[in-house]
């Protein structure tokens, strides 16, 4: 590690915005696997789940292609709120689709985890 | 301003940047932004500035809109009009972009130019063909629509046959760039998509088939 240097501009801040938005389609699935969601609270789950944070213009393409591709379904339902909301669940091809992700993911967190231990335990911010 | 024509000022700029949509997506999605103002302005601590701020621009929310619909609608499509619409939106944000939409307008050119000349060769019999001046030294070969007719020792070769081989030719020209295009499309469309860093399952056929 003798080439190691200190973070540089604003490179792991883009990297991380990157991440996110890269694991946005997948939140967006796995915020629907308890039940039916509507846009707002897609948000407001990701945000109190996760540390997705994000600004809210994106989610709705992303339901919107989601549903396009046949992964999701939508309905409006009245709600007392006096306006209908536009509720999504999941469809069976979503539901199978968001297994093999999760899964998927689970590796590779967990290869990723412990290849970035040691980097972590020397800097003291591992127990 | 109030906020009521703050936000019919938003969702009407929005209806304009999404123009090329189907109405009905369109009013449908109109419908679930405008929804989610209200809710998300009602919340508590909130105000219609934050939620029009976190929204984004209209025109921005459109773009993300229109991509996903027309790279969507065109990797599905056989339609040049459509594939080369997509390919050119493409083609505004690089040099890939920019190759592929030389190259399918230019396939579609030279595919459309020498269908052409099939059809012409009942209507320009004299002057529709493929001409070779036979020659071992100087081989030169002429083909198409001429004006004018080529003179000795240049002769047709083809006669008839011509429109079956040019439309053969014609059809399979097209045939391919379509295929090219639909095939950049759903490359850059993966690309595009992100959240495939989740899934290396991706590349398998199931995936694909909800894509497709």
């Amino acid at each position: 590690m003798a080439l190691d240097t200190k973070p540089t501009g604003d490179t792991p801040d883009r990297w991380e915005a990157q991440l996110r938005k890269g694991a946005v389609e997948m939140a967006a699935l796995a915020s629907l696997w308890g039940g039916k969601l509507y846009g707002l609270e897609i948000i407001r789950f990701l945000e109190s789940q996760s540390s997705l944070a994000l600004a809210e213009g994106t989610i709705y393409p992303i339901l919107n292609r989601l549903k396009a591709e046949g992964l999701l379904t939508s309905e409006w339902v009245e709600a007392e709120a006096g306006h209908p909301r536009k509720y999504y669940s999941l469809t069976p091809s979503g539901s199978q689709r968001l297994r093999l992700m999760a899964e998927a993911w689970n590796n590779f967190s967990r290869g990723l985890d412990r290849l970035l231990e040691p980097v972590l335990e020397k800097q003291g911010i591992l127990p | 301003m109030t906020d009521e024509q703050q936000v019919e000022q938003y969702l009407s700029s929005l209806r304009a940047h999404l123009g090329a949509m189907p109405p009905t997506e369109r009013e449908e999605i109109l419908r679930e932004i405008q929804a989610h103002i209200r809710d998300s302005a009602e919340e508590p601590g909130s105000s219609l500035a934050v939620v029009l701020a976190r929204l984004g621009p209209a025109d921005e929310l459109a773009v993300e809109y229109q991509d996903g619909l027309l790279i969507r609608q065109a990797s599905r499509s056989f339609s040049p009009l459509s594939l080369m619409r997509a390919t050119f939106r493409i083609a505004t944000r690089g040099v890939l972009g920019t190759l592929a939409f030389v190259c399918g307008f230019l396939g579609y050119l030279i595919g459309f130019g020498v269908v052409l000349t099939a059809i012409l060769k009942p209507i320009l019999p004299e002057r529709t063909g493929l001409w070779t001046n036979g020659s071992a030294e100087h081989l030169r070969y002429l083909a198409g629509t001429v004006y004018p007719t080529p003179q000795p020792p240049m002769h047709e070769i083809l006669g008839w046959r011509y429109i079956p081989i040019a439309l053969t030719i014609g059809a399979l020209l097209l045939v391919l760039t379509t295929l090219a295009i639909r095939f950049f499309l759903r490359i850059s469309r993966r690309e595009r998509g992100g959240p495939h860093l989740s899934s290396p399952r991706n590349q398998q056929p199931q995936t694909g088939k909800a894509t497709a």
